[in-house]
């Protein structure tokens, strides 16, 4: 059997990897080593655990961070852009709120280990309305998902058991200021860094390659045996589950919750235009776009109270980075630094070594 | 439930849908002609609304003579948006993209309109409003009347710049083969702007008659997208002789469940209608074109 | 005798609307055979395809597969039965690596919730897939993302993610379309190699140098009909072959001539005697200089240069893949070329748009059907003068159009869509010639339709020229073409091989060669 020459294709540079590959790179674990002390450290840090401002801009974050990389799973991964996550971001934050009342649980810690509960039922909620959603194709899948959202919103605001408009009360865990805050950052902490593994877990399985494999050609994927129908909705039903515990907690935070808070028809706006912000697909997207933007959106509504203005620039932000940095940030930065370390190496594509066949022209 | 107020009802739907089909016609209009689905639809009949309102308010103007002043006004808005950003989609998955880039327009719109007018609730009123026919049994009320004549003025109107003029022509052409069309001297890109520009323009009365027959403020897009949506999906993406069709059909059926149940459920008929026909035909029950594998 | 079928069709039937695409079609891949499947476009061969892996239904007829019937499969059934494809338009995954590309395939018998929880690939299943990527010469590029790779590269890797999967047979659709030649040898290699391990192959190619050498059995299908079958050698010398690549086999010819005698329409020409041109050759009117073109994946156009006569009829013919339609689009404004110029009238036009083109009086028929279907005939005639003001001209037009193509007036107000494809193609002539322009350029006029048809619409193209128009022509039907024409042009793989009056064309030697395996050095007559 004929060969080519033997070259290690991971130790060119100059070439363009693919950003799907997941470099075992030394560089990528340590930062997100650095990271991960950073926000354990956080609280600590001057202007950190002492101003309750600041930490309840980072509880919000983490909570969003969690969201978009669990929303990420599957819209990131499939290519189906769902507009409908906020349907179990509300489910958790009710669940909840139900079970604390009609279980008598007591406040504080316990009211934590409802959370994994938030996750189950959101993820059984995603079995049928997947089933539902997932018939249809790309584009009249994003409306399905949106009529479902206010569906939801519609069903929360009239049935009885759900309080109607008013909702339903939590009773606050007894903690005083700054330790509020701080609790609850570091309950979020961990959901985030649980979405983040089970993200970066779904990645490198095979699993993870069916799907993105459908995101790029789904017909064919299937004609090569991808089962499509039940990836598809498997990722759907993973991707729920961080947002309904991410849910449970805000209405946990929030001491109760109601319907338009708990279905916020701008938070599945938030979640894809974090998403899209810090790169659709890649894992630290999510959470860079969660960053920014959360940040972003706290301050906003801190300096201006005023509602129209702050929709007017959330607008035009968005539509800037969907028609300017389609790709997000990520992606666009490490293009960048590939491009760099190309320079640097002296080297470029066409001059590598050859196989045994040429290499046609483009 | 009694005969007489299931009869009211279907009237009240029949004449409630030549409204919404007013303002569903913009949405299934756009999206006809550039397979982009404007999400946008709600806040735009909203914004007719607040123009009209100021028009009427500020100025005195009647709210039907306003309309010349309103509809140039949006059509011009509904160009600039063509021309400025829906143009820039890629082919490749320009319809999803769309949702997203008018979902951000909605958002903006909503924003000046809170910026502009607060978030109190605010109606249209002129002398006709509050009268109405009485015919038999029923009152119908003279604005639903006025603005069902204005919808199959405007559906009419419609109809003769769309299959009587060079302009409709050459719209057809493109939509129809748009390597022919381009071969033949069709402008296609500004045939399409003029097109998108008469979409927003049409919204603009279907804001009025919405604004003279509802109360609204600057969030009431929301309720209205998702009617819209439903309207539209189930009579057929790009058909406007089904999004009046079905408008009138949805809202006879909700009225009848607001009747024999409660007000508050009426609207998860929308829901349940988008649902149902999306998952078992996709193309709507009169939509020509199918929705297209991505 | 030959090794058992591996792959038989039996009688497999197929339409789409009123065409027929594949009539009782049959045909018998022998285990372990390379074995070709050629014929003219429109032939039925991707369709046939389709049909055997399951990507289109049949309405009759079956399909075994060692023996054991899979009529009407779905893809992945096929797919996981051993049947392997590619397609003429190559997919791969494109924002995967190409490593990644390959691996997907080797998931086919997994359950997807163990899926979730293994790696992507073990150890042995990654070895494999660089082995593989190492025999069609890709391993260097594994952790590329495939979407950067070259047009042929591509072709590869779809191979390369086939061959994971171990499959019995593959369907290979247009390997060698649009690669580079040298390229082309080292596939073949390849294919011989994998055959010899035990694969079998069925190819379908329009290349027939490629086909003849490589395969050891070729089938060839004509308007959805297995033609004949048989060795190379015994394919090449087939009269009927020949016949249905140069087009209008005889019986066919002789039946138009009855049915142009029958026929109310009456051109003062014939096809029979083409119009010569002026003694004294006048400036060209279009002149295509060094021009190279393609679009993204290649260059398609690699250097042509060609000077159509003014008043005559210019045709153009060459095998598939050679260029002709891109030639035409270039021309017509749809495509930029790389490089070089075209001129008409000496003036540039290469780089219009389509309707800058047009203003200048050019107008093209294009290949594909391109009336507007739910519109009138009379209708889509007018939108020919769509950029004409006076409507006085636009009437008068109309009716001097209608003298040349009674069919107008006949079914004027019938949707246009509801004619055949005949019918409509003369309401096409009808349309382009409202802007009265002085080149008219044909792509295909006489493709999928019957001889009669055929017949009617050649003899309209030597009229339209009659009245001193120019007409470039591109032909799939070589005779009945370049004995029309005054002009002939060969275009094979990019370039032009071969020009000359179109008889000379018609005559030269080497051009049933060139149709039929063999390419030919540049000869100008």
């Amino acid at each position: 059997m004929s060969s080519a020459a033997g070259t290690d294709p991971a130790a060119e540079p100059g070439r363009t990897p693919a950003v799907t590959v997941l470099p075992t790179q030394r560089g990528g674990w340590l930062v997100a080593i650095v990271a991960l002390a950073v926000a354990i450290l956080f609280p600590f840090v001057e202007g950190g655990a002492g101003d309750e401002g600041t930490m309840s801009i980072a509880f919000f974050v983490v909570i969003y961070m969690a969201a978009v990389s669990a929303w990420n799973i599957f819209t990131g991964y499939s290519g189906y852009l769902a507009l409908g996550h906020a349907v179990f971001f509300g489910t958790g934050a009710y669940t909840l709120a139900l079970a604390v009342k009609d279980w008598n649980v007591p406040a504080g810690w316990t009211t934590m280990w409802l959370l994994p509960l938030c996750g189950v039922v959101a993820g059984a909620l995603a079995i049928p309305l997947g089933l539902v959603a997932l018939r249809t194709r790309r584009h009249v899948f994003v409306v399905v998902t949106i009529a479902f959202f206010f569906i939801f919103q519609t069903l929360a605001t009239n049935l009885s058991f759900t309080g109607g408009t008013a909702g339903i009360q939590v009773v606050s865990p007894p903690w005083t200021y700054p330790v509020y805050n701080v609790n609850f950052y570091y309950v979020g902490l961990v959901v985030v860094v649980a979405t983040l593994a089970l993200s970066w877990s779904v990645r490198r399985s095979r699993f993870g390659l069916q799907l993105m494999a459908i995101r790029d050609d789904e017909d064919r994927a299937r004609g090569m045996g991808v089962k499509t129908t039940r990836v598809k909705l498997a990722a759907f039903v993973i991707s729920a589950v961080p947002v309904g515990i991410a849910g449970g907690l805000f209405a946990n935070f929030q001491n109760g919750v109601y319907p338009q808070g708990a279905f916020d028809p701008l938070f599945d706006l938030a979640l894809a235009l974090m998403g899209f912000i810090g790169g659709i697909g890649t894992l630290s997207g999510p959470l860079l776009g969660a960053l920014v933007l959360e940040s972003l959106q706290q301050k906003f509504t801190q300096i201006f109270s005023n509602d129209g203005l702050y929709l007017i620039i959330y607008g035009a932000l968005f539509l800037a980075v969907l028609l300017l940095l389609p790709r997000g940030i990520v992606p666009s930065v490490a293009e960048q630094i590939r491009s760099w370390r190309a320079r640097r190496g002296g080297r470029t594509a066409e001059a590598a070594a050859g196989s045994g066949l040429p290499k046609v022209a483009r | 439930m009694s005969f007489d107020a299931l009869v009211e009802a279907i009237i009240d739907g029949v004449l409630t849908g030549g409204v919404y089909a007013l303002m569903a016609a913009g949405l299934s209009l756009i999206f006809g002609v550039m397979d982009i689905i404007n999400i946008a639809q709600g806040a735009m009949v909203v914004l007719g609304a607040y123009l009209s309102y100021v028009l009427s308010v500020h100025l005195g103007i009647d709210l039907f003579l306003g309309l010349l002043i309103t509809v140039p006004a949006m059509l011009l808005l509904g160009m600039f948006l063509e021309w400025g950003f829906m143009r820039r989609l890629r082919e490749g998955d320009r319809t999803s993209m769309s949702i997203l880039v008018t979902y951000a327009f909605a958002i903006i719109i909503e924003g000046f309109l809170t910026l502009s007018f607060g978030t109190d609730y605010d109606q249209l009123s002129a002398p006709y409003i509050n009268s109405s026919v009485h015919i038999l049994n029923f009152y119908l009320p003279d604005i639903y009347i006025f603005g069902f004549a204005l919808a199959a003025v405007v559906m009419a109107g419609l109809y003769v710049i769309f299959f009587r003029t060079k302009f409709g022509r050459g719209l057809r052409a493109s939509l129809q083969n748009r390597t022919a069309a381009d071969l033949i001297g069709i402008n296609v890109n500004r045939t399409r702007m003029l097109a998108v520009g008469i979409g927003v323009g049409v919204t603009a009365a279907g804001g009025m008659v919405y604004g003279a027959t509802n109360a609204f403020n600057p969030g009431s897009g929301y309720d209205l997208i998702s009617r819209l949506l439903a309207i539209v999906i189930l009579g057929g993406m790009g058909s406007i002789g089904g999004a009046m069709a079905s408008a009138v059909f949805l809202l006879v059926a909700a009225d009848i469940v607001a009747v024999a149940w409660e007000p508050t459920w009426s609207i998860l008929v929308f829901y349940a209608a988008i649902i149902l026909v999306l998952s078992f035909r996709p193309q709507g029950l009169f939509g020509a074109r199918a929705a297209r594998a991505q | 005798m030959s090794a058992p079928a591996l792959i038989e069709v039996a009688g497999i039937s197929k339409s789409y609307g009123g065409v027929q695409a594949l009539s009782l079609c049959d045909l018998s891949v022998p285990k372990g055979s390379i074995s070709g499947l050629i014929g003219p476009n429109g032939s039925g061969k991707t369709t046939l395809f389709n049909v055997i892996t399951g990507y289109e239904r049949a309405r009759e007829g079956e399909v075994r597969f060692n023996g054991k019937a899979i009529t009407n499969s779905t893809p992945d059934r096929v797919f996981d039965l051993g049947i392997g494809r590619t397609f003429q338009l190559t997919r791969i995954f494109g924002r995967l690596s190409v490593l990644e590309n390959v691996l997907v395939a080797t998931q086919r018998s997994e359950s997807w919730a163990r899926s979730l929880l293994r790696r992507a690939a073990s150890t042995s299943e990654r070895g494999r897939a660089m082995e593989l990527l190492d025999f069609v010469g890709l391993a260097r590029l594994a952790s590329d993302l495939a979407g950067t790779l070259s047009f042929g590269q591509r072709k590869l890797l779809e191979l390369a993610s086939l061959l994971v999967a171990d499959p019995a047979v593959l369907l290979l659709d247009e390997p060698a379309g649009g690669v580079n030649p040298t390229l082309i040898n080292q596939l073949a290699e390849r294919i011989r190699e994998l055959n010899k391990a035990g694969k079998t192959f069925l190819v379908v190619e329009h290349n027939m140098e490629f086909v003849m050498a490589l395969c050891d059995r070729v089938t060839v299908l004509n308007q959805g009909q297995t033609l004949a079958s048989g060795t190379p050698e015994q394919i090449r010398a087939d009269p009927a072959v020949l016949d249905a690549y140069l087009g209008g086999d005889i019986a066919g010819e002789a039946v138009a001539e009855q049915a142009k005698k029958k026929s109310r329409y009456k051109p003062t020409v014939t096809a029979a005697s083409p119009i010569q041109p002026v003694a004294s050759e006048p400036p060209p009117l279009l002149t295509i200089d060094g021009v190279i073109a393609g679009y993204g994946g290649g260059d398609i156009l690699r250097d042509v240069t060609i000077d159509v006569a003014e008043g005559g009829i210019t045709c153009i013919v060459g095998p598939n893949g050679a260029g002709k339609s891109t030639l035409l689009a270039t021309i017509c404004g749809l495509l930029r070329p790389r490089r070089g110029e075209i001129r008409f009238r000496g003036e540039l036009i290469s780089g219009l748009s389509p309707g800058q083109v047009l203003a200048r009086g050019i107008s093209i028929v294009p290949q594909a059907h391109s009336l507007f279907p739910q519109m009138t005939v009379v209708e889509n005639v007018e939108m020919g003068a769509f950029t004409l003001r006076d409507k006085a001209l636009v009437a008068e037009r109309l009716a001097s159009v209608m003298e040349l193509f009674p069919i107008v007036s006949e079914r004027a107000r019938e949707k246009a869509g509801s004619l055949s494809g005949g019918q409509q193609r003369l309401v096409e002539f009808a349309r382009c010639l409202m802007l009265d322009p002085a080149l008219v350029i044909l792509d295909e006029p006489s493709m999928g339709l019957d001889p009669t048809t055929r017949g009617i619409v050649f003899d309209t193209v030597a009229h339209m020229n009659t009245t001193g128009r120019t007409i470039l022509l591109v032909e799939q039907n070589a005779r009945a073409g370049l004995r029309l024409s005054s002009h002939g042009v060969v275009l094979e793989n990019g370039m032009v091989r071969l020009t000359g009056s179109g008889r000379e064309v018609l005559e030269h030697p080497e051009i049933e060669a060139l149709y039929l395996g063999g390419s030919v050095s540049e000869v100008t007559i």
